[in-house]
């Protein structure tokens, strides 16, 4: 009796943890750094904010996604070649600031003083991760490729862990995206940096093609994001924008 | 025995069946992702031997801390009285409903350049942030709790008769703590560190933020899984295993009756 009453409690448990993954709205997939301007722009869908890395892992695993919003183009390309998605369109675009505490209390005013002998403490994203790439680009092109090895060097796997760190002060400089600054202006000052320096930065959308997926809630959540009104509520989060097609 | 018992021993049998698939499997399905083979291979690579040795040195320090400044702490907290005690108690086991990353922002707010003892640090000349000093902390901060609190329930529950007894019989203070308290407790003592330890060699969160994830100088273990997640997955597999192994030895060790103690042997084991 008591074992049968169990059993149905067990069934009503998990029919409950079950249900809202079936018969929910749409589940968008974005990237950490979209988490303000997507949900303002269209608040019914399902959000699942992370690194765009973790993202494409998760989808890959068969994580129940509609629709993927990567920070960088690599992961919604990778999930287009194994055919998890259809093509991804550039809906948005970011650039690199190169930032200091408000305090600034090592002295730094020109991002060429990281290619000196001394050393900082800087923070940068982890080699894998998009904001790593593009802060290894970024350094690149400044012709410092050498600077995070003149540096102590720490690394984190998420954008806002570098916010954090060059925030509350662990590290005295740092490489953040310029939407990410905006967010912590009172804690951080951006330094100027080289146009002829920064990387293409650019965001991609796609459909995912899982069995299952609402493909036509999908493709008309992309519209939207694409729309006049789209734009807007991305160039509000100070996003860049690509010319409209 | 009757069907009522019967049922519920199957219940109790079922229950142990579930929870052990359903914490082991995992694990299980972890071991079976990279061949055994293989491990040593991937284990080789520099930075995850640098990540192990950074891991090992600075819980070396963090447990040593622990347990030196924690015991004789949690032998007052248990038999000390004061006003206030239950209070106290309650604070001390705060750190633990921290997550991670909030008690590494916590730890920077106190001991950050900007934070509440920064200034005073660097009138010193210290500065932590991205030092192994500061791993050493965040270890201590998050582990330590839960060897606090293991500590003083194994101390209050000691017979406080016997500590008087040796009173009475001439025994200063200190040598009631060190040759009755201590052994008596040393069981719930050791578990307690086990835990502790297990915590520590695992943490990532506070680590991350605090110590920052400095290759060779605070990129631990765990850090170093979930750097080397997009290079190669099998090495971060590797890597998790590796932990797997450091602290189910810790753990089992601290579980097995210890060799110097004859009281091990005779505590008897109830069952059906």
């Amino acid at each position: 009796m008591l074992k049968r009453r169990l059993l149905s409690l067990a069934t009503i448990c998990i029919a409950v943890i079950a249900l809202p993954a079936s018969a929910s709205a749409l589940t968008v997939y974005a990237a950490s750094s979209l988490s303000k301007a997507l949900p303002k722009l269209d608040a019914t869908p399902t959000y699942s904010f992370a690194g765009s890395d973790v993202l494409a892992f998760q989808i890959q695993q068969g994580a129940p996604a509609d629709v993927f919003a990567s920070a960088a183009p690599l992961y919604a390309e990778k999930l287009h070649a194994a055919g998890l998605c259809d093509t991804p369109v550039v809906f948005a675009l970011n650039t690199l600031r190169f930032v200091v505490p408000r305090a600034n209390s090592a002295g730094i005013t020109d991002v060429r003083q990281l290619d000196q002998p001394g050393g900082f403490r800087l923070a940068v994203g982890q080699r894998t991760v998009p904001l790593g790439i593009y802060t290894r680009t970024l350094l690149g092109k400044l012709g410092m490729g050498r600077a995070l090895t003149k540096n102590t060097v720490s690394q984190y796997p998420k954008a806002s862990d570098v916010t954090t760190a060059v925030g509350l002060g662990s590290a005295e400089a740092g490489f953040v995206y310029t939407t990410d600054w905006y967010a912590n202006t009172k804690r951080l000052k951006a330094l100027p940096l080289a146009d002829s320096a920064q990387p293409l930065i650019r965001y991609e959308l796609c459909a995912v093609t899982r069995p299952g997926a609402d493909t036509a809630g999908a493709k008309a959540y992309i519209a939207k994001v694409l729309s006049l009104n789209g734009r807007k509520a991305l160039q509000d989060a100070h996003f860049g924008l690509p010319p409209r097609s | 025995m009757t069907i009522r018992t019967g049922i519920f021993l199957g219940g109790l049998v079922l229950a142990l069946v579930a929870t052990l698939v359903f914490l082991l499997a995992p694990l299980a399905a972890l071991l079976l992702q990279v061949p055994l083979r293989d491990l040593p291979g991937l284990l080789r690579e520099t930075a995850v031997t640098s990540a192990l040795l950074v891991s090992l040195k600075t819980n070396l320090i963090a447990n040593a801390i622990v347990l030196v400044i924690g015991t004789p702490a949690a032998y007052l907290l248990a038999l000390g009285r004061f006003r206030g005690r239950p209070v106290l108690l309650t604070l001390l086991e705060l750190p633990l409903v921290l997550p991670p990353a909030v008690a590494g922002i916590a730890l920077l707010t106190a001991f950050g350049a900007f934070g509440l003892f920064g200034s005073t640090l660097a009138g010193l000349g210290i500065f932590l942030p991205f030092t192994q000093a500061a791993v050493v902390i965040a270890v201590t901060f998050v582990a330590g709790p839960y060897y606090l609190r293991a500590a003083v329930v194994a101390f209050a529950s000691l017979d406080r008769n016997q500590l008087d007894a040796a009173r009475d019989l001439g025994a200063s203070e200190g040598t009631v703590f060190r040759r009755i308290a201590l052994p008596l407790a040393a069981d719930g003592l050791r578990a307690g560190w086990a835990l502790a330890f297990a915590r520590g060699i695992g943490e990532f969160g506070a680590t991350l933020l605090f110590a920052g994830s400095v290759e060779r100088i605070t990129e631990t273990l765990p850090l170093a899984v979930y750097a080397q997640l997009d290079v190669n997955l099998d090495s971060a597999v590797a890597v998790g295993i590796l932990l797997l192994a450091i602290s189910g030895g810790v753990l089992l060790v601290a579980k097995l009756p210890p060799l110097w103690s004859p009281a091990a042997s005779s505590t008897p084991v109830g069952g059906w």
